[in-house]
């Protein structure tokens, strides 16, 4: 059995801001890995550029740190390339929307078999304070001193449109809540998409815990079907006095990597390639 | 006398309590916050008790420090009786 010892970093503690709500996230992360048990040495987390994309210098497992919004195309190629790892992208609202904005789209469409939490506090923190791509209209910040006049990115909708087949929100402020969700798009099979809600502390001050909290409700509560594509959908264009958490979207589909007869049966990284002879295909450009 | 009351299950590991109140607030290795000196009275919630016998200006530091750590903590989880 996987334990939470096993994922700590001793000696090398998270940096975030005190009441940062990346601490919440790290914490059920780590504590979703132990719940559907499995080892360090099985996971890899891919990450992008942002205070949340640190993640995995405080998660004991595999990781890679790639460039400002580049973590999809990152872990899908880790993905591909060896199917037995559980491959976890992690990064924030600025980094995956918009810098990463072309590779979220198509990467959604692809159902390979990993997951991607999207840290959402809607505003760019490591640079001390932009609009990002989730922030309200409206929002003053130092990029836009007369409030930003862009309409706020969609993400969950957006990847039900292009074909994630997991697709949910968290709040890092219910750990237990989150936890089981973290764990369930983990366990799912397919592209799982999470939006994880959380505040700035220092460079946002109107979505705060409270803010969230007054908002938040449980779909699981609701008559909410999460295989009804529209009304998934629908629920994903809810934002403003109630903000709906839990699973939005769930199918089952055939894995990308099961549809590449390369990949089918055996990992690339586990095929024999000694004795593989290219010449034939030289041949055709002679 | 004044008793601090904490619901460690309920605890995120935001460590603002730590940052604010390193006397009384140390994060543990799990990620969550640890009540110096406090007493598990039930399943997950600690108590730690601020004596009169303490002096009354120690006593209000205390008490103002650990407020401090109550009111920055995300989730609620650290009640102060006085």
């Amino acid at each position: 059995m996987a334990e939470l010892k096993q994922f700590n970093t001793p000696g090398r503690d998270p940096n975030w801001c005190p009441g940062c709500g990346d601490y919440g996230i790290w914490n059920a992360f780590k504590r979703a890995l132990v719940t559907i048990n499995i080892e360090p040495k099985d996971i890899v987390i891919a990450t992008g550029i942002g205070c949340g994309s640190k993640i995995n210098h405080w998660v004991n497992t595999y990781g890679f740190h790639g460039l400002h919004g580049r973590l999809i195309p990152i872990a899908q190629g880790i993905k591909l390339t060896n199917t037995d790892l559980t491959v976890i992208a992690v990064g924030g609202d600025g980094d995956g929307y918009s810098e990463g904005g072309n590779h979220f789209l198509n990467g959604v469409r692809k159902n390979i078999n990993m997951t991607y939490f999207i840290q959402n506090n809607q505003i760019y923190g490591l640079t001390k304070g932009q609009t990002s791509p989730t922030s309200d209209e409206e929002t003053k910040t130092k990029s836009t001193p007369e409030g930003s006049h862009d309409s706020p990115i969609h993400g969950l909708s957006t990847a039900i449109i292009n074909g994630a087949t997991f697709v949910a929100r968290g709040f890092a402020g219910d750990m237990n809540h989150l936890i089981k969700l973290m764990g369930l798009a983990i366990q799912h099979k397919g592209f799982a998409f999470v939006e994880i809600l959380q505040p700035c502390v220092t460079f946002n001050k109107v979505n705060t815990y409270d803010w969230y909290k007054q908002r938040v409700y449980y779909l699981q509560k609701e008559k909410h079907n999460s295989k009804d594509k529209i009304a998934a959908i629908g629920r994903g264009m809810e934002w403003g006095d109630k903000i709906p958490l839990g699973i939005l979207y769930q199918e089952e589909k055939t894995l990308y990597e099961n549809l590449h007869s390369e990949i089918k049966e055996n990992p690339l990284v586990k095929q024999d390639i000694l004795n593989i002879d290219i010449s034939s295909i030289f041949e055709d450009y002679m | 006398m004044a008793k601090i009351i904490y619901n460690r299950k309920e605890c995120i590991g935001a460590a603002s309590c730590a940052a604010v109140c390193p006397e009384f607030w140390v994060m543990n290795e799990d990620g969550k916050a640890d009540l110096i000196g406090g007493k598990e009275i039930s399943d997950g919630i600690f108590e730690r008790e601020i004596s009169d016998e303490e002096k009354t200006q120690a006593q209000k530091s205390v008490i103002a420090c650990n407020k401090e750590a109550a009111e920055s903590c995300p989730v609620n989880v650290i009640k102060i009786e006085e």
